[in-house]
This record gives C-alpha cells, structure tokens and sequence, in this order.
C-alpha cells in the first residue's frame, strides 16, 4: 500500500509553524479550538441542513456522479516493482543452479525462473557430472512442485493442525528419553546428514533407515561383499569398447546413474572414425538398454546369473558353470579389450552376481578405465531387508515412541509381510513428511507436508560426490509445507529454524569461516563446489561363493517403472501420459510377457479396431495376489513376468470434483475432474513381494480371471519388415566400413538430389515460385539462419527425456487415457518405436526394437502448407514451417496431408481445464491452444528468437551453435544436433555432412529439414559369423 | 431394286412418354393438385419422422459446436472421418439433378421433363447437406468466413493453392447455378398454380414468383433462350463440382489419394449415386400421388440403364487403381490398396465393391429393370455402397499412411452418426415442403412431349378428338 500525505488538518512537522501561545503549540484541543474560530460554536454556520442551493449541487453531483460508475471498468492495476530486484527483467528468465535428489543421487540442475516463477529444469552444463543434459524426471519434477493435489496443510489424525502444535510435540520429545525411528528416502546430503548426527546426539537409541522402495541395494551389497567396504562403483562406457550387461538397464531413465550412463555410452556410439563399442545385453524384459545392444539374449533373470557364472568360468576367474559358445565369445571378446571394457549387472541379480562382476572388471583390468570405484566414507549399513523387519518388530513390541518418515510410502511399497501399518498403529506419534496425503500419510497420525526442491534449501552430492547445492527459485507454494532438514531440526532440537540457515551451517564447515559469503555465492552461482568427489580407490576384490541357484518355472521381475518411477512421479500427468519407452503403454501397468509364454497359458491381447483387449490375470507370488491385465512383447524373456511398481496410488486431495451438466463434455475431458491424478491408476505389484523384497520372485502363478481390460498405447504393434519401407536404416560394422554412405544406397530417386535419373524435364509446382525465393524472404533478416537438426539413430536410446522436456518446454497439455486411445495425443516429439526382424522364421520370437524419435520434420516443400485454405501454416524466412494458431480454423487438411503425422490436433479445449497451479507451469513464451487449432514441433521458435533478441541487444551476431531446442539440450545421448545450415562449421552443418546421413520419405521431394543417421551394429564376429559376410 | 435405293428407315415406334392418353388438363390437374390440397397422410407421417431428424442434426451441431470436434470420432492420422465422407456423399447425390436438367436436356432427352423437377430439388437440397458438413467440421466454426476471400483490415487472405478452398466456390457456384436454373424451370409452372389459385394471398405470393408470367410468345421465347443459356452454362458445372471436390484427395500426398484418376471416377460415382437417389425418391412420389402416368415405367428403366453404365464406370476406376498401384511400383501405395482390400477396413471395401460394381449388374436382365421392388432395393443399395466408397476413400487411406508407427483406427461415435442420420432429416424435410407446396413435376415440360403437343396430332388423332 502506497501511503499519499493525506491533508488532515493536522499541520505537518516540516512546514513552518506560526504560535501564538506555548498551549497552542503544545496543542491543547480545547484552546485550539477557541483559537480557530472566531465565533463561538454555531454562530457561523447558516440554520437548518443544506440550503436550496446546496440541495441542488448535491442533486446535481449525485446525477452526474452516477453516471460515471457506468463509464469505467474496475481497473486492475498491473504495477511495477517501485524496488526492482537486482538482475530481474519482467519477460527476461533467470537461471540458478539447483540440483535435485534422484534416488539418493543429486543430479545437478539448472532451473529457468520467469518473474520469479520456475518454469523448466535443465542439467547444469557446468556441473563436472552432467552435460547440461536432464532425464524424464528432472524434467518432470517441474510438474511434481505445481502438482494441484500436493498436500497443503499439516494434518493431525486427518484434520489440519499448525506448526506450532507439531513444534511442541517434539519440544515435549527433548525432554524425556525416548525411541525415534527415521525411515527416510535416501539422500546423501551433508546437512542431512549432520542433522542425523544431532538426533543420534539427542536420542541416542534412534533407528535410521534409508528407506529404498524397491528394497535392498543389490550392486552396493554385492561390491561389498566382494571389498570388503561399502564402495559406490560409477561406470565410463566412454572408455569401453566392451560392455556386458547382466540384466542391467543402465540406460533406461529410471537408472541411478541414467543421464551420466547414457552419455558416457553414447560417446562410443557416435562413430567418428571407424570404431565403436560392442554391447552385450543378457536381459530379461525389453529395456532401453536392449535396443542398443549388439548382441542381445533374452532369458530368466535366473539363467542370466548363470550366464555370469559362465563368463566368469570362461574367463578364469571363477568357477561356476561350465561356458558355452556365447559366454566364451563374450568372455574372449573382453579379454582382448585391455581393460578397455565393463561387465554390469542389474538390480534384478543377487547381490553374488555384483560381487562375481567385481571380480571380473578388476580381472580384465577395467578398474580405473571404465570401473571407478569411489570409497563413501559411509560405515557398512545392514541391508533393508534385514534392517526393516527388525525395526518392524521394535514398533509392534510397542519399542518406538515417534516414526518419522521423510519423503516415503512404505505403507504403500513395504512388503506386505511386515504388516507395517499395523505396527504404525503401535506407534504413539508417526509423523509423515511428504508431496501427498498418500498411503503412508492416511495412515501416520501426524502429516506434514514437504516442500519441493524448488522450494526449499538443501544440498546433496551427485554422482561422483561432488557437493552440490540445492537452493529454492521459489516460497513454498503452500505455507505449512517443511523441507527435509526443518524437520529434522525440529525434531532433534525442539527449535524452529530456517532451511537456510542449516545449510548454511553445514556448508560453514565445508568452507570455513573466511570469507564464506565469497565461496558460498559462488558455488551457489555454479551449483557445485569443486574437488569434493569422494576419493577413488583400486581394492582388489575377492569372492568365490556359489552363486544363488534359482528354480525354473514362471519368474515374476518387479521393476520400477521408467515413467512414474515407484510411485513418487504416479500423479505427474507429464509421466502418466509418457509412454512406456518399449511398450508404449500409457495410464497403466500390465504383465508383460513373451508370446510364447502366452501362448503356453492360453493368454491373450485381443487387438480389435485399434483398441487392445488384454487378458486380466491373477497374479499370485509369495502368498499375494493381484489382478494385472497382460501385455505380449515380443523380445522377451520365456517363463518370465515384469511388472513394474508405482501404479494403483490412493492419494487423498481436497480439491473438488469437477461436475458439468450433460451437454458439456468437460468433466469427461479434464484429466485433473475426479481427485488425485494417480488415484486408481493401475495396481500396486509391490505388495508381491516377500520379507526380503527381492525384485525377482519365483513359483509364481498365472490364472486368467476372463476379463479383459482396455490398453491404451500410443503406438500400434507391428514388425517392420527391414526389406520395405527404409524408414529406420542400418547396417552391421562391416556393411558401414565397406560403404559409410550406406544408408543412400537404395534412396529412391529425388528431383534435385544426385542421383541416376535425370530430373531436368521433371515438372516441379514451385520451382519459380516457391517461397523460399521470394524477396519477402530474401529480405527477411531471418534468411541468414537457416535450421537444421540431425538426429543420430546410433546413439538415441528412446529414453523419453526429449518428449517430457519438449511437453514442458512447448505447454502441451495431457488428454488422459481414454483421449490417448482415441489417438488424441499432443506430444509434438513422439519416439517412434519399431521391431525389426531380419528374414527369421518365427517374426515374434526375437526382433530388434529400434528407436526413432520424430519431431516435425520442416520439410522446405511442406504439403502442410499448401493446403491450409486460410494460410495459417507458412514457412518461415529462416526455413521453419510455423503454424499460426490464431490464424488456424481448424479443417485437419495439414495433418492428413502431413507424411510423418507430427501435426496434433485440439480436438477439445485441453487448456481450459487445467487447474491454477498447472497454469503456473505454463511457459510464458509459448502461445496456449485453444480447440479446434492444430499444434506441432516448431523447432522451439522461442527460443530461436530470444536468441535473436539477446544477440542483437548485445549487438552481435549469433554464436555458433547459441540456439538449443528443448529436445536437444535435454538428450543425454546428445544424438539431437541443431542448428544454422547456414554455417558450414556448426554442429548440424557437420552432422549433416555424416556419410550416415539420410531424410526420413525423401522420395516425396518435401525437402524435409531433418536428417537421421543411420544405425549400425558391431556384432562379434566370432559370434555371428554367417551374417557379417 | 426399290428396297436398295429407299434410304427411309422405319424407327420403331418410341414407346410415348406420358401414358394412360392424359391431356393437358390432366397433367395440369394431375400435378397442380397436390400442391392444393391437404397432403396425403403418409406425408404427414415422414414430415414428423424427418424434422424429428432434423432436430436431431440441430441438437448434434450444438453439442459440437459447445463441446469441439472431439466428440466424433476423428484422431490423428484419421483427421477426416464421418463429416467429410457425409459431405461428398451428398454432392455427389446433388449431381444427377443438373445432370438430367442440363445435359439430358442439350442432348434432347426428352424423357427428362418427367423427372428433372423434382431431381433438381433433390439437388439442391442435397447440395444444402454437403455444405453443412465442411463448415461444421472444422475446429473453429466461427471464423469459417476466412475461408472466403474477404477484404479486411488485416489483409489476411485466403490460399489459393488449397484445394479445400477450390471446393468453397466451386460448390458454392454450383448451388447457385441450380438454384437459379431450378428456379427458372419453375416460373412457368408457378404461373399455372397462380392462375389456379383460389385464395388470394396464394395468388399475391405465386404471382411475386411467377414474375407476371403471361404465356406470352415472347415469355416463351426469352423463356426457351435463358433456359438453354443456362443449360450450356450448369453442363460444366455438372463435371467440375465433383472434379474439385475429389482435388481435395487428388491433390495431397497420400498414398490412396494421390491419384489422377479421381476427377472422372468422382464424377461418374456422383452420377451414379444421384440417379439411384433420384430413384429412391421417385419411385415412392410417383406411387404415392399418382403419377405413374407422368413418370412412367420407361422412365425407370432408362435410370435404371444409367445407373448400370456408371456403376460399371465407377468399378472399372476401382480395378485401375489397383493396376496403377502394382504398376507404379511405389511401396506405400502399393500397400495402401492392398490394405484396403485385406486390412482392418475390408469390410467397408468389399460392401462398396458389391454394392456399387456387382449389385447393379443385374440390370443386365430387362425383367430386374422393370420391377419396382428391385429398382427399388438396387436404388438404396447402390447409395449405401457410395456412402462407403467415400469412407473407404477417406478413412482408409488416412488410418495407415508412409509411418506405421502413426496407424491407427478409427470409430465413429454415437455423435458422427445422429449428425449423419440429422442430414437425412434435413434433406427429406426440405424435399416434403417441395412436395407439399411446388409442382413436382414440370407441367409446362410435359406438355411438349405429349403427343398433342405435335401440331398434327389432332388431324391423325379426329376422332378420339371429338370423343373427348
């Protein structure tokens, strides 16, 4: 409130003052009043009310003054900062480090804050563990700080309480001596850290659990095992040429390690000389990882860890079973690597295998190359599945006082066996820290609700253990929610404090007094502090037990799950909506399994008129049972079943339930009209797991209930049959060395293009015409860039990162299930996913997947364009086709006439809906669209453009290579190259120049902008001899 | 000797146009009457039927409007379904009017008179269904005037190059040329209905209509000239109405569609599928208001002959498509024909097959040709198998083009097919309201082709003459 002097009568203090008396300057009421007038009181005034005249004025006045109510609309202000805020330009976005906790991991983030509001995340590209580039759920978490179902208030049994009253609760704990118990998500923050030390202090008894969902650490137990110590193993597929997975998805976006996993793979995909990494891949289900794999052996988890004791035999190293032909190929293939190569296993194996894997990277020498061992620190901790029954057994026996769980569900994810909300109710005080009201809150007597990263003070170390920190673009949104660390502190001292402040505390320590303020802004500015990765060491590991014998029969995997996670991101419409990155199921879980298996239980996934039937099954494990429908995928494993955790969330919301009246689809199309997002999403599978919580469960049970339930994917099943359509091109090593340019060889002929037939005669529409040379163009200052993108196939691994950074990026809205069945996806960048099977017999048994993500592809002759009757899609000057939404009547003419089906259409008005603090979400520079537009891939227009606009502020041209699409700067494979044609030195000039190169339907002569490089695949020679000829 | 040289050539006796020996008075009186007195009870029966319909197609629009084109059942290859298979199946029904009217009538077909009035309504209210479709189909129904070449401030024009706008005005001048030359048929004939009129407020309107028709020499004379003036200037119309409209496919990329057969294929389906609807209408008005006599058996038969040639016609352009597939050579298209004929849609593609090139070949026998239940059966079936030449030209082309990892289905939902049963609605309401207040047949047309319209005629016919 702006506060005007207001004329009052009251002299004010700076003006000269005239006195006639010391009691008129000391203002006496009474004498001041008898100054002021020189009559007594009445005798001036006229008798009676207002005079005729007066009467009239007012009349009058009241007329006119009436009807100037009518003249204005009630203003709203818009004002501006009267104290502008250092550095902050309305419309001109801020960036701060930040970094987010991923699974125990910190993955260093950069976060763009338009007017003080975050937007988008990107992988800090300064970070020495990140290239800049983020995965699915960096980019999503965005979505998870505006989730409108985020618990609000603190909740005592269920009603809304304040910080206070939680305050005194645990100032009444100091007190006495009592048992606390912490189940937290793990997290390797050194606040954190020395506020678990305080507690201990406090309450010397306390029992601290890194809870993990998906239940013990496999390759932490088995490192250890085989060391002795607890070491963190960071992998470097940069520097190998042979990779061995062991059912290891290192690739997939749920990895740990997933970003720095597929960048330092990709580097030995992108085949600048002659050479590339050979990759092994022994899985299960059909990963990522698989795709990308040169030699790929779909079997039971169980037979892989024999297949690890096979290499391992075969190798020397071990002995276990007898080697066959592929384990002993494999293993001669790494022995002649000179360390220059990795054998990985996956959570699906018993921590034996890690141990064997340790083994064998220390035995090929690959410890130091492509192995980086790095010593924690950290005591040896009991693992999960022992730690947590125990403290399970304390709460029943009525031995804790107050559970605390930080950031975790076990009510949901606890393996049902412990019966943990039965022993909560033992517990005086639980106290739930969390996003939602979920499972665990409903349960706890007490719920607190916990701030985002974005919104809170942290800090974390990243891979290598780098210190990083963790600093809010924003207030909480909600005015009761409390970091992490509040709480602990809380807890441990009885005291209120600031997140900053114990950040600052800690980082005291890390720093030193001197000059902190210096060192702090600066790492704050950087994101990390330099040089404070945890030492590596080189121990020689030793391990020669037996390896877990695993029974035959149908196996049952549980896995997370590459879109949601465990749960955590299950009411993230962004990875609801995400397509599963081989199956392409979205809004549900199922049972996948191989054809064959299905056939031999007489299961099956009715597909009739576009919509997928599955069988629903009863799925029995370990005394459990759940009903799952089934999915058939071909590649995988016989006798196995995946699934994948995270589904079937009960999370409480207070926000209304959206009612229309009949005629109005609305209710029926807003995603966010009946409660929590994630609520009824699926089925919970972690409840089929035993005591021990092993991702693997064997003697397990199928029976069809003989319901079918609706699948919605976003891709329709079906073989590519590679001697058709060359839409996805490759070769082997020994095609691509003979000709690199091999990918051309079969173009079919282009007017324009270099090939045999003569186009000269050939009549083209717009050779004089075309837009390109009119002078509206060559005018244009826009004509001096020309983009361009490249897409490497080779080294893309389908991760889905480019399409949640390209949804938050580009404000595309989530339809939901059923819209997604009827088609109506708006995914501007989807990943197109193919099987492909070279000539085999049996077409189902054992294809390749393989990946080709597909952006509109701005094609120079773009049908597009030439049939919107009303001109609302147009090319550019700098060489994008563009599409103009307030132009847009909508006909659907361009996405029929479009070859590749990139144009979305808003068959409803998705932006309508979306509740206020989605709306936030919202990138400002994004036009929101409207039903009835059409929308597509615009090559980030906005970004081009505020590129242009810095660069010519700054009164310079534009850098090489300035203007990153959402999709590319996200990719941690780097197989997306944009830029300035232009330019002959920039990354996508070069790129374009890839003998590899080829456009996706050129044959249409669309002149598509986009070109992909063609895939290649390095077998083994010795293990595939007939076809390397 | 004699026979060799006399070049006269005995024509067999054309069967008269008019049976049952009417007279002027008769055909006046025949046809004037409906319009003057109460309908039958039947027409009451399908008017509550058809603006039943007809509310139907309102509610459904509104509900489209309100809600947006997500309530059908379009996706994304398939971004055309229902609406726009809707709007070329009723132009293509709105073509056998002009076609009958001008080109019968340039060619002298006289056995036209009996049958274009009525066809022409059909027309133009066929005409007035199709337009409906494309502007409610788009996203943003209330901005379809950009469509139109509007001077602005914004200076936004139309592009020329779209096809989609090529249909704006070539159906749009093809409505207004069949109005107009309906129109003109009529003045004649509303002049009689005039001159018969008892009331006089019916006889202000008819006489504001009939433009002070006298039945002058010189009305007739400027009447014959206009008439024929418009005949030349609709024949063209005739062809490139559905030529454009089929521009819409031929002009786009995809496999299916690109294909320069579709102009004349388009029009001889168009043909094709307005004469059986011409017969579907006919057969019932005829029987119902007594006209048999009027719109004879031969008439029949000769629409029967038509229906047969371009049915033949429409199913020699099925099987060259699928030559021109094999001999192209080109992958996607090869695959886009066979998809059609074997692939999740071929249903749809074998009733068209049947329905429009089978079916109607059994108008090879002169007894089917003749029988009422028949022609009758062929006319609605034949209409059914264009309706699905459209679907299986729009919808299976898009459902699965060059990337398959883009197919898809598509299914129509409850909305596409009220809207399209609301069409129905709208058509058959406008074509009783002609019935009910227009002479459906052209009395004046008629008249010439009776045989006392010959000058001669009452010095061979003397005594039948003085009988009557």
């Amino acid at each position: 409130m702006i506060s005007l002097p207001i004329v009052d009568g009251t002299p004010s203090d700076s003006v000269r003052k005239l006195w006639r008396s010391r009691p008129h300057l000391d203002q006496d009421p009474a004498l001041v009043e008898q100054v002021s007038e020189e009559f007594i009181p009445g005798a001036s005034e006229a008798p009676g009310g207002g005079n005729r005249r007066q009467f009239m004025q007012l009349l009058g006045a009241s007329m006119a003054m009436a009807g100037f109510a009518a003249c204005r609309k009630p203003v709203e202000t818009i004002m501006p900062f009267s104290d502008r805020p250092e550095e902050l330009i309305p419309g001109v976005p801020l960036h701060y480090a930040t970094g987010m906790n991923f699974r125990g991991v910190t993955r260093p983030l950069l976060a763009k804050s338009y007017d003080g509001r975050p937007v988008k995340v990107e992988g800090n590209p300064d970070h020495p563990n990140a290239s800049g580039s983020s995965g699915v759920f960096e980019q999503a978490s965005l979505l998870q700080l505006y989730d409108p179902d985020r618990s609000q208030t603190i909740l005592r049994t269920g009603s809304p309480i304040g910080w206070d009253d939680f305050l005194s609760l645990c100032q009444r704990f100091q007190t006495l001596t009592r048992r606390v118990a912490v189940l937290a998500a793990p997290d390797h923050s050194i606040t954190r850290a020395r506020l678990q030390a305080q507690l201990e202090t406090q309450f010397p008894n306390t029992r601290w659990i890194d809870y993990r969902s998906e239940g013990d650490d496999a390759e932490a137990l088995g490192i250890q095992m085989a060391h002795g110590q607890p070491l963190q193993p960071v992998y470097d597929f940069a520097n190998a040429d042979v990779i061995v997975s062991l059912d290891a998805d290192f690739l997939g976006p749920h990895a740990k390690n997933g970003n720095w996993n597929t960048a330092s793979f990709a580097q030995g995909r992108k085949l600048d000389g002659d050479q590339m990494s050979r990759l092994y891949v022994a899985e299960s289900t059909y990963t990522a990882t698989g795709t990308m794999a040169d030699h790929r052996r779909r079997m039971r988890s169980g037979a892989i860890t024999r297949l690890a004791s096979r290499i391992a035999t075969a190798m020397g190293v071990y002995s276990g079973e007898n080697p066959d032909a592929f384990a002993s190929g494999i293993a001669r293939d790494l022995q002649t690597a000179n360390g220059r190569c990795v054998v990985i296993a996956g959570e699906t194996q018993p921590a034996e295998v890690h141990a064997l894997c340790a083994l064998m990277n220390y035995a090929l020498g690959a410890v130091g190359t492509a192995v980086t061992l790095l010593d924690t620190g950290a005591p040896a901790q009991l693992p999960q599945s022992q730690s947590l029954p125990a403290l399970v057994e304390e709460m029943q026996a009525g031995q804790i006082d107050l559970l605390l769980m930080l950031n975790v569900n076990p009510v949901y994810d606890a393996p049902p066996e412990l019966n943990f909300q039965d022993a909560m109710g033992r517990v005086s005080d639980t106290v739930h820290v969390g996003l939602h009201v979920d499972e665990t809150a409903q349960a706890s007597t007490w719920h607190i609700p916990l701030t985002h990263y974005l919104e809170s003070w942290g800090d974390g170390r990243s891979m290598d253990g780098t210190l990083t920190p963790v600093q809010p673009l924003i207030a909480p949104l909600y005015e009761d929610a409390r970091s992490e660390i509040e709480i602990l502190h809380a807890l441990s001292s009885g005291q209120s404090a600031r997140g900053y402040d114990l950040v600052r505390e800690s980082w005291t320590s890390v720093l030193g007094e001197d000059d902190f303020e210096t060192a702090w802004r600066r790492i704050l500015h950087n994101g990390y502090l330099q040089d404070t990765g945890y030492p590596s060491v080189t121990a020689e590991p030793a391990f020669d037990a037996a390896l877990p014998e695993s029974d035959s029969g149908l196996e049952l995997v549980i896995r997370l799950d590459p879109t949601i996670l465990d749960g955590s991101f299950a009411n993230n419409a962004w990875c609801q909506e995400l397509p599963d990155p081989i199956t392409k199921i979205v809004w549900d879980n199922v049972a996948v399994i191989s054809p064959k298996t299905a056939s031999d239980l007489g299961l099956v996934c009715e597909y009739s008129k576009g919509r997928y039937y599955a069988d629903v099954i009863t799925l029995t494990a370990n005394g459990q049972e759940v009903e799952l429908p089934i999915w058939i995928l071909p590649g995988h494993a016989d006798d196995t079943v995946s699934v994948t955790m995270g589904y079937g969330r009960q999370i409480a919301t207070t926000r209304p339930e959206r009612d229309t009246p009949f005629w109005d689809t609305d209710d029926a199309t807003d995603i966010y009209a009946r409660g929590a997002l994630a609520s009824g999403v699926g089925t919970n599978v972690a409840k089929l797991r035993n005591l021990l919580a092993r991702p693997v469960s064997t003697g397990v049970q199928l029976t069809a209930t003989g319901r079918k339930w609706r699948i919605v994917t976003t891709q329709d099943h079906g073989i590519l049959d590679t001697d058709a359509r060359p839409l996805i091109r490759m070769a082997t090593m020994d095609e691509y060395r003979a000709d690199p340019a091999f990918a051309l060889e079969d173009e079919a002929p282009t007017p324009g293009s270099d090939v045999k037939t003569d186009f000269s005669d050939y009549p083209e529409l717009w050779k004089n015409q075309h837009p390109a040379k009119s002078p509206a163009f060559r005018d244009s200052d826009y004509w001096q860039n020309q983009w361009g993108m490249v897409i490497d196939l080779n080294s893309c691994t389908g991760c889905n990162a480019c399409i949640v950074a390209c949804q938050a990026e580009n404000n595309i809205q989530v339809v939901g299930k059923k819209e997604v069945g009827n088609g109506r996806e708006l995914h501007w960048l989807r990943v197109d996913r193919y099987f492909l099977t070279e000539g085999g017999e049996n077409l189902d048994a054992d294809p390749q997947i393989v990946m080709q993500p597909m952006p509109c592809q701005h094609c120079e002759n773009a049908p597009c364009e030439s049939v919107c009757p009303v001109a609302a899609t147009v090319h550019s000057p700098d060489g994008t086709n563009q599409m103009i939404y307030n132009r847009c009547i909508g006909t659907r003419y361009c996405a029929n006439n479009c070859p590749y089906k990139v144009r979305r259409y808003n068959f409803y008005n998705w932006s309508k809906t979306i509740p206020e603090t989605v709306q936030m979400a919202q990138n400002p520079n994004v036009s929101i669209r409207f039903r009835g537009v059409m929308e597509k891939c615009s090559f980030c227009v906005q970004r081009i453009r505020q590129t242009q606009k810095r660069a010519g502020l700054e009164d310079r041209p534009l850098h090489r290579d300035e203007v990153a699409t959402a999709c590319q700067q996200s990719c941690p494979a780097d197989a997306i190259t944009f830029g300035d044609l232009n330019d002959p030195e920039s990354g996508v000039s070069r790129a374009m120049q890839n003998p590899r190169g080829y456009k996706l339907l050129a044959e249409l002569n669309i002149k598509p902008r986009v070109s992909y490089l063609a895939r290649v695949r390095n077998p083994n020679r010795e293990l595939e001899p007939a076809e390397s000829s | 000797m004699s026979a060799s040289t006399d070049k006269t050539v005995t024509l067999p006796a054309e069967p008269p146009l008019v049976t049952g020996n009417l007279g002027f008075h008769d055909i006046t009186q025949l046809v004037s009457y409906h319009t003057e007195k109460r309908p039958p009870s039947v027409w009451y029966m399908t008017m509550a039927v058809s603006s039943t319909l007809l509310c139907v197609l309102m509610l459904m629009i509104a509900y489209l409007v309100w809600n947006g084109v997500g309530v059908w059942g379009n996706n994304n290859p398939v971004g055309w379904g229902w609406p726009i298979v809707n709007f070329v199946f009723w132009v293509g029904i709105g073509h056998a009017g002009t076609l009958i009217s001008a080109i019968l009538f340039l060619f002298r077909q006289q056995w036209r008179t009996a049958i274009n009035r009525s066809a022409e309504a059909m027309t133009l209210f066929a005409v007035i269904c199709a337009l409906l479709f494309p502007t409610i189909h788009v996203g943003r129904v209330w901005v379809i005037y950009w469509t139109l070449p509007l001077p602005n401030q914004m200076e936004m024009w139309p592009q020329f190059k779209s096809p989609l706008l090529w249909d704006v005005f070539a159906v749009s001048v093809y409505f207004m040329v069949s109005l107009i030359f309906w129109y003109v048929g009529l003045v004649p004939d509303l002049a009689t209905l005039r001159d018969r009129a008892r009331n006089a407020f019916r006889r202000r309107i008819l006489g504001f209509f009939s433009l002070g028709w006298t039945g002058a020499n010189r009305h007739w004379r400027n009447y014959e000239k206009t008439y024929l003036l418009l005949a030349a200037l609709a024949t063209p119309l005739v062809l490139s109405v559905h030529s454009v409209v089929s521009f819409d496919f031929a002009v786009s990329i995809i496999p299916g569609w690109h294909t320069t057969i579709f102009p004349p294929y388009f029009v001889a389906g168009a043909i094709f599928s307005g004469f059986a609807m011409v017969m579907t209408l006919l057969i019932l008005a005829r029987k119902i208001y007594g006209i048999q006599n009027i719109i004879t058996m031969d008439h029949l038969e000769k629409m029967a002959i038509i229906i047969l040639l371009t049915g033949t016609m429409v199913g020699f352009a099925y099987i060259t498509e699928f030559f021109i597939a094999w001999y192209s050579q080109v992958e996607y298209e090869q695959y886009a024909f066979l998809n059609r004929a074997t692939g999740p849609y071929a249903w749809a593609y074998w009733t068209m097959m049947s329905c429009n090139l089978l079916f109607p070949q059994f108008f090879w026998i002169k007894r089917l040709r003749r029988s009422i239940p028949f022609l009758f059966l062929t006319s609605i079936i034949v209409n059914i198998g264009m309706w699905f030449e459209r679907f299986v030209i729009t919808v299976t082309s898009l459902h699965r083009d060059f990337l398959p990892s883009s197919w898809d289905y598509f299914n129509p939902t409850i909305v596409d097919i009220l809207t399209f049963a609301g069409s129905f609605g709208l058509f058959m309401t406008l074509f009783l309201i002609f019935l009910r207040y227009l002479p459906m047949v052209a009395m004046a047309e008629v008249k010439m082709v009776l045989p006392q319209s010959d000058p001669h005629y009452y010095d061979k016919h003397e005594s039948e003459h003085e009988a009557n």
